[in-house]
């Protein structure tokens, strides 16, 4: 049983190595990481591209299974998706054929929950974000931005109780970028109870949006991904308004010099 | 008047090389062998008064939509059963894959064998020709599904039902559209060269339930009337065409969510 000392998430020396199915080729995506989440706990995994991020996120998702090690969930071996860990894609992957009523109302749908409850919980999501009056439009009507909204409706409209988000805010411009990380804040809980939020799993290229949103940083290295080191962000929360504290450029500036040198090299590497 | 170059050259060059060739054929004395533009405008009056023209192509479309409706019941499923389970297409691929090199129309004797003039033989032929596009198409779709939104969907809790209803079939409508759009082009295509290899042995004196192509052979043979031919090749143009935005019309409302 899951109890308030067990993990929201052990990750127990995984490794990934994906072999393609064509040519046979090997390629070794992670090396032995380990880490734990506490529940309420917003970690962020930073890396240079290619390092593994997305394939860590996707083995917590349960879209993939480790080649060596394990993932715990609540203490208990990740074996396939689960409603309780609701993913937020890079692109969103909004389905296009839905609106964004039809999007958000899938979890709920897929889970049976009834017709009435359903339109009250799609309500209460779509207004939640920002996206009341939009609920009649594809996905490829809306902006980024609202696409980005309408994916995060979408995550919470099943309340789950993890949230892993593969580079949420990485597509949309700068502006709306530094708004959906405040609103991203406000939704989990930074100024409310700590007991009440939920885990985060977020993963970013960006290093400053790392520092500001997360409890701790993992930072992995690339070829094969494994922890470099996992930092401790103690800034004090609520964090909404202070995003230039002395001490987040510290820390910035020691995550950035961990990957600084790879992150270089990940470039003339890329294929 | 200010019409645009692009709408004012046809309406000038059409008109006249339809005179041109109504004053060629009948300068050469050749009115009985090549068809000219007042002969064929007779005879479509004359068909379309008498009704022949229309329950001609009303003939043919039933035997079209119905062999269309066919292949599609067939052709879709058997299309996601191969994209969707790797060992059944690997199996079904060859077989698939020869039945495809051969021509429709090569099934007629065999058709006729089994099947009878009496339309049915056809029908055969069409549903023949109509299932290839759907089955090849539906496995493509199959394979273009995006893996993101499987994994999106089955990580909100959708079981593995859900994900085939609510995933893949929709992300598979609008290549199976345009498996839909060739199948018909395929089906109207071959409609007319298996009435036509048909009509012959059925229909010597014209008589009723034919289609286009019956019509078509009659036409040359008992009654030679090289204008009625002409006016049956517009016809089969004109039908071909309003059946394919027919059917993107009903694509566009079928995915209104592509752009
Ligand atoms: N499905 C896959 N098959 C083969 N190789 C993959 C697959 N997914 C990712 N990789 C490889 O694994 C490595 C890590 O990829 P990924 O997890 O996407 O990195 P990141 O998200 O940090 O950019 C890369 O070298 C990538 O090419
Ligand atoms: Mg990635």
């Amino acid at each position: 049983m899951a109890t308030l000392t067990t993990p929201k998430i052990e990750a127990r020396s995984v490794s990934k190595i994906y072999v393609s199915a064509r040519t046979g080729d090997k390629v070794e995506a992670l090396r032995g990481v380990s880490f734990s989440m506490k529940p309420g706990e917003f970690v962020s995994i930073v890396g240079p591209s290619g390092c593994g991020k997305s394939t860590l996120l996707s083995l917590i998702a349960g879209f993939a299974t480790p080649s060596a090690g394990e993932v715990l969930f609540d203490g208990k071996p990740i074996d396939g998706p689960d409603p309780a860990r609701g993913v937020m894609f890079q692109d969103y992957a909004l389905f296009p054929w839905r609106t964004v009523r039809g999007n958000v109302e899938f979890g709920p749908m897929a889970r049976g929950v009834d017709k009435t409850r359903r339109a009250a919980i799609v309500a209460r999501n779509i207004e939640m974000v920002g996206l009341a009056g939009f609920e009649d439009r594809y996905p490829h009507e809306l902006s980024g931005g609202m696409r980005q909204r309408c994916a995060l409706a979408r995550l919470l409209a099943n309340e789950p109780d993890m949230w892993l988000m593969d580079e949420p805010l990485a597509a949309v411009d700068l502006q709306t970028r530094v708004i959906l990380q405040d609103e991203l804040l406000r939704l989990w809980g930074d100024a409310g109870d700590p007991a009440q939020r939920r885990a985060v799993l977020f993963v970013t290229h960006g290093i400053d949006e790392a520092v500001y949103l997360s409890d701790r940083v993992i930072v992995l290295g690339r070829r094969p991904g494994q922890v470099k080191e996992i930092v401790d962000i103690d800034l004090p929360r609520p964090r909404i308004g202070a995003r230039t504290a002395p001490r987040a450029a510290a820390l910035i500036d020691h995550i950035w010099n961990l990957i600084r040198a790879e992150a270089a090299q990940a470039i003339v590497e890329e294929p | 008047m200010t019409l645009p170059l692009r709408i004012k050259a046809p309406l000038i060059f059409f008109p006249a090389l339809l005179l041109s060739w109504e004053c060629a054929v009948w300068l050469a004395g050749a009115a009985k062998i090549m068809p000219y533009p007042s002969g064929v405008a007779l005879a479509a009056i004359r068909d379309i008064a008498d009704g022949t023209l229309i329950d001609a192509i009303a003939g043919s479309l039933r035997r079209v939509i119905t062999g269309f409706a066919v292949a599609a019941l067939l052709g879709v499923p058997l299309g996601l059963l191969m994209g969707l389970v790797e060992p059944v297409r690997r199996a079904l691929d060859p077989i698939v894959d020869s039945l495809r090199a051969i021509a429709p129309i090569a099934w007629i004797p065999l058709a006729l064998l089994w099947l009878g003039i009496r339309g049915n033989a056809a029908l055969f032929i069409v549903a023949y020709a109509a299932f290839f596009p759907f089955v090849l198409n539906t496995i493509q779709a199959v394979r273009l599904i995006d893996r993101k939104l499987v994994d999106a969907a089955r990580a909100l809790g959708a079981s593995p039902l859900l994900v085939l209803r609510a995933v893949v079939v929709p992300g598979a409508v609008p290549t199976v559209m345009t498996g839909a759009r060739i199948a018909m082009a395929f089906a109207w295509g071959s409609i007319i060269a298996a009435e036509m290899a048909i009509g012959i042995k059925v229909n010597p004196g014209g008589a009723a339930t034919v289609g286009l192509g019956q019509l078509m052979v009659s036409t040359l043979y008992v009654k030679r009337d090289i204008n009625g031919l002409v006016l049956y090749m517009l016809s089969i143009g004109l039908v071909s065409l309003a059946i394919d935005h027919g059917v993107r019309a009903f694509q566009r409302k079928a995915t209104p969510w592509q752009r």
